[in-house]
Parts: C-alpha cells; sequence; structure tokens
C-alpha cells in the first residue's frame, strides 16, 4: 500500500495555457527515497508543492486527477492538517525563517508551538533534531545572521522536528558545500531508514546516485524517465533534452569509443565507481602484456 | 549581519521576572499620572522617585542613562527650548531677546512638558529593555490576542533591520552598475528610482514565499498554540495590575475634578 498517490494529476497555474505537471502517475512506499530531477522549468517545484498540499490550496489554478497521502485526499484535507502530514522544505533558505523568532531554537520550534505540543517535548525534540542537522552550536544565534547553508540546515531542521509521515524537499543543499551536502542526504537517508517517506527534487546527481532508491527525471511536466537510480542517470536520452548529468559519466561515456572504458561495466555516476572502473581495466592490460 | 534584533537585555532582575502585561501596564500607570495629574510637579516626582529607582530595579541602568544622555535629554531639552521660547501668553518676562519673549509662565510650562516626555519615553525604554519582544507576544497570544497579529508586531520589528541591509546590497549593485549616488542632490532624488523598485518589489514577491513558509509549520492551526518560553503571571502581578489601573483611574478623575 503506497504512502503517495498520484494518478493522472495535470496542473495549470492561474492564467497559463500550458500544464506545469501533465498526467503524473506517481506512487511512493513507506520509508522510500525517491529522487526528481529535470531541467529548470520541468515542473519539480510545481510537484513538491502539489505534494505538500499548496497546490490546490495555496496556489489557485486547475488540478486534474488524484493526489492522496496516507489514504486521504488533497482536496478533502485542510491545509494546516496536510502540512502535519507532509513536510515542505524548499529552496530559498532566508525566506524559510518565520521572521518571528530570535534565536535558531525558538524557530526550530516554532511548527511545534502551532501544533500545541507540550513545552517539555518541544525543548527534547528540538534538541534532538539540532543535534541530528549539526546545528547544535548555533542554537542561540539568530537565524537571519547564519550563512545560506546554515539556514538551510535550520530550514530543514524546524520540518524534521514535526516528524511528518512524508518529507518533501525542493533543493535542499543548494547552497551547501560539499561536505554540508553529503551530511544532509545521510541525515535524510536516516530518516528514511527510521520510515519516514522522502521525495527531493535535487540537482545533484552524484550524492542521487548514493543515497537515493528511485530517481524520477521530469521533462516539460511529464515523467520522462523512471527506475534505478544508477539505470536512469546514466540514461543516454538524459545528455539531448539537456538533464544535469555526472561529469563521471560524460567522462565514461568519451572514454567507452576509444577503448578506454570497459563495455560490459555500467557507466559511473560517482567518483568512485569511476575511479573502480578505470583502475579495473588498467589491471586487467596488466595482466595482459 | 545584525545579531542583534531587539533592546532586550538579558538579566535577572524583579522587574525582568514581572510578567510582560504587568510591565506593560507599568508603563500606562506611569504615563498617564505625568500626563493628567494637575499638581504641578508629578511628572517629576515621578521620574525622580519612579522611573530613576526602577531602572536600577531592572539593573539597566547603565543601558538606561546611555539611552538618557544619547536620545532622551538631547530630545527633551529640545522640546523644552521650543515650547519656552515659542510658548505666547505670561506676564513674568524674565529675558526678551529680539522677537522672542522668555516669561516665567512658559518656562515652567515647557519645564513640566519636558519632564513628561521623559517620563514617556523612559517608560517605554525600560519596558523594551527588560521585555523581550517574544515574551510579551507569547503572553499576549495566550490572553487571546489572535496569533496572527503578535506575528505581524515581532515580523516588523525583525524586518526592519533586514531591509536596510538589504538597500545596502541594492545600493553597492547599482552602484557598481555606474549609479550615481554621491553628486549633486538632483542626481541623489534620481537614483533613489532604481533603488526604491527592486527593494519594495522584491519583498512583496518575498511574501509569497514567506506565507508558504511559515504555513508549513502549521502557522493555521486551529490547535490550541503552546509556548517554548514559559511565562509566569504570579499573584504579585495580578496585585500590581489592579494598582496600576486604580492609579490611572485616580489620575482621569483627579483631571477631571480639579479643571
Amino acid at each position: 500500500m503506497p504512502i503517495v498517490k498520484l494518478q493522472q494529476v495535470t496542473y495549470h497555474y492561474p492564467f497559463t495555457e500550458k500544464p506545469a505537471l501533465q498526467d503524473i502517475n506517481l506512487e511512493v512506499e513507506e520509508g522510500e527515497f525517491v529522487a526528481v530531477i529535470g531541467p529548470n522549468g520541468a515542473g519539480k517545484s510545481t510537484l513538491c508543492y502539489t505534494l505538500a498540499g499548496f497546490i490546490p490550496h495555496f496556489y489557485k489554478g486547475e488540478l486534474k486527477g488524484i493526489v492522496e497521502v496516507d489514504g486521504v485526499l488533497v482536496q478533502d484535507s485542510d491545509l494546516s492538517d496536510w502540512v502535519l502530514k507532509v513536510g515542505l522544505v524548499f529552496q530559498n533558505p532566508f525566506n524559510q525563517i518565520s521572521g518571528a523568532k530570535y534565536t535558531v531554537f525558538e524557530e526550530v520550534a516554532f511548527g511545534l508551538e502551532n501544533s500545541g505540543v507540550p513545552r517539555s517535548e518541544i525543548i527534547r525534540r528540538v534538541e534532538e533534531v539540532l543535534q541530528m542537522t549539526g546545528i547544535a552550536d548555533l542554537a542561540d544565534r539568530s537565524p537571519y545572521s547564519l550563512s545560506g547553508g546554515q539556514q538551510q540546515r535550520v530550514a530543514l531542521a524546524s520540518i524534521l522536528v514535526m516528524q511528518p509521515k512524508v518529507l518533501v524537499l525542493d533543493e535542499p543543499t543548494s547552497q551547501m558545500d560539499p561536505i554540508g551536502t553529503r551530511e544532509v542526504f545521510g541525515v535524510i537517508r536516516q530518516m528514511a531508514e527510521q520510515g519516514m517517506t522522502v521525495v527531493m527534487a535535487e540537482h545533484k546527481v552524484e550524492w542521487i546516485a548514493q543515497f537515493a532508491d528511485r530517481v524520477i527525471a521530469l521533462w516539460e511536466g511529464k515523467i520522462y524517465l523512471e527506475g534505478k537510480p544508477h539505470e536512469v542517470l546514466t540514461d543516454e536520452r538524459l545528455v539531448e533534452k539537456g538533464f544535469g548529468v555526472s561529469r563521471y559519466t560524460t567522462t565514461a561515456r568519451l572514454a567507452l569509443p576509444r577503448g578506454l572504458w570497459q563495455k560490459e561495466r555500467p557507466l559511473p555516476v560517482t567518483l568512485e565507481e569511476a575511479v573502480a572502473g578505470f583502475s579495473a581495466l588498467r589491471n586487467a592490460r596488466r595482466k595482459q602484456g | 549581519m545584525h545579531e542583534r534584533l531587539s533592546f532586550y537585555v538579558k538579566r535577572e532582575s524583579a522587574l525582568h521576572q514581572l510578567n510582560p502585561l504587568t510591565k506593560l501596564t507599568l508603563v500606562f500607570g506611569l504615563i498617564l499620572p505625568a500626563f493628567l495629574v494637575p499638581f504641578y510637579w508629578t511628572p517629576h516626582l515621578l521620574l525622580l522617585l519612579v522611573v530613576f529607582p526602577l531602572a536600577f530595579l531592572g539593573k539597566v541602568q547603565g543601558e538606561y542613562f546611555t539611552a538618557v544622555t544619547k536620545l532622551i535629554l538631547p530630545a527633551a531639552g529640545f522640546l523644552f527650548v521650543m515650547q519656552a521660547l515659542f510658548i505666547p501668553g505670561g506676564e513674568t518676562v524674565l529675558a526678551k531677546l529680539w522677537f522672542l519673549t522668555l516669561t516665567q509662565e512658559s518656562l515652567m510650562y515647557a519645564f513640566a512638558n519636558a519632564v513628561r516626555i521623559f517620563v514617556m519615553v523612559s517608560s517605554f525604554t525600560l519596558f523594551m529593555l527588560t521585555t523581550h519582544p517574544s515574551e510579551l507576544m507569547s503572553d499576549l497570544t495566550q490572553r487571546g490576542l489572535p496569533g496572527q497579529f503578535a506575528y505581524v508586531i515581532i515580523a516588523t520589528l525583525q524586518i526592519i533591520p533586514q531591509m536596510q541591509a538589504k538597500a545596502s546590497t541594492i545600493i553597492a549593485a547599482q552602484r557598481s552598475r555606474g549609479l550615481d549616488t554621491e553628486s549633486s542632490f538632483a542626481r541623489r532624488v534620481q537614483a533613489l528610482v532604481p533603488l526604491v523598485g527592486p527593494l519594495v518589489f522584491g519583498s512583496l514577491v518575498e511574501v509569497e514565499e514567506r506565507a508558504i513558509a511559515i504555513e508549513a509549520r502549521g502557522f493555521t492551526s486551529r490547535r490550541p498554540k503552546t509556548s517554548l518560553r514559559e511565562i509566569y503571571d504570579r499573584p504579585l502581578d495580578k496585585g500590581l495590575r489592579w494598582l496600576l489601573i486604580l492609579i490611572m483611574l485616580a489620575s482621569l478623575v483627579s483631571r477631571i475634578w480639579f479643571s
């Protein structure tokens, strides 16, 4: 029984002719980590807003088809109830700060105060989440004084603390350095292991390959490709449609016709896979002569 | 960037421990008598016998007297000079300076008025120094103030330094593209156009995302809200509030009675 179910979903933003999403069919199992890739304007953010209930509750326009989470239709639910079930972290960290709080600790607690969680539990959960997202040392700082990457961690912590069943992330690491990105992907993977369902729009394919269970490639509002991360991320059709492709995949693809990549070996997405592939080839050649 | 977004100074003091609403009542419990009670020396006595000791009671005398010398005294002083010189009437002429006449009556009137302003600004200063804005809003929300209202107040307080920071970023960006912001007055006024546009429209676009962000945190949830901050409302607070209300009523009555 999938927790997220989208059937024949088509959506038009108000006053637009072209649909932002078209005939989307998607099922996500509980505890699954699904990554959504696509060029700019492919509909990644729109898909995130749809899952999180902001379409149709916040953005008007025309939504057709079925959007169902945990057995409830989005149209039958209030947005304020929906957000407790589906958490949304979006891209711009600065605008995700509530503006009503003076410290990171209070900022992360904001969602729990609104949902009426008792004080002692708020404190316990906020402390736990700050540890997990690696910002415990920032607890007393003003959220406005932080760097973009730190603010993105605060935004993630602020949603994680509410313990939603489904976590929707729209490029949550766009302002982070590689170390921060790895840590955040690690935390999100860990949440998925614990049973949280994750849908994440992201450009960083090398990290997707390592952490996601499934990849969906969106193109012009439609699902273009779908499958295991490696199958999708190394698919040749991504290149012609202008998707971001890992530089390691590109390198191996160039090496292949020159006999510098073994034909039977799948194309790499990450650095480790590329190194393993090139070393294997070198070792094989050494053995031959 | 701006790390300090409020005037609040964290200390352990009797004034800090008071409930925010009690302190807010105290502010008006000082202002009303200062303006209403007909006895001439009321504001002066309030200032010396209540406001100054309160600053020490709240352990914020350092910050308070800095505010006095930098802000309150110059403002009240200016008001005093203007009123003393320009208020007409009075018979006891003390000095004549070209077309200005200084009379004893106008001098006394200006002195009382300046001290009234001194009391008013001081009470608010002390209030802000000893009350965290979040604490005030949590307390008022729990007493039935709509959450949206509290949010607007706090967010406005926070947004001013951010707007300043953003304005200076836009100015730097436009100047790096050759915008003249330093020559003649007319040029400077012209230069405002490409600054105000991005600032205002940028802020409007941000409002949409901000709305999504707080909505995603259950802001419009109908469940009863809780508060991270523990706010005490002791019997002392309730007693003080009643006392202050009586004082306010008494000053109102005295005003009507003796005039």
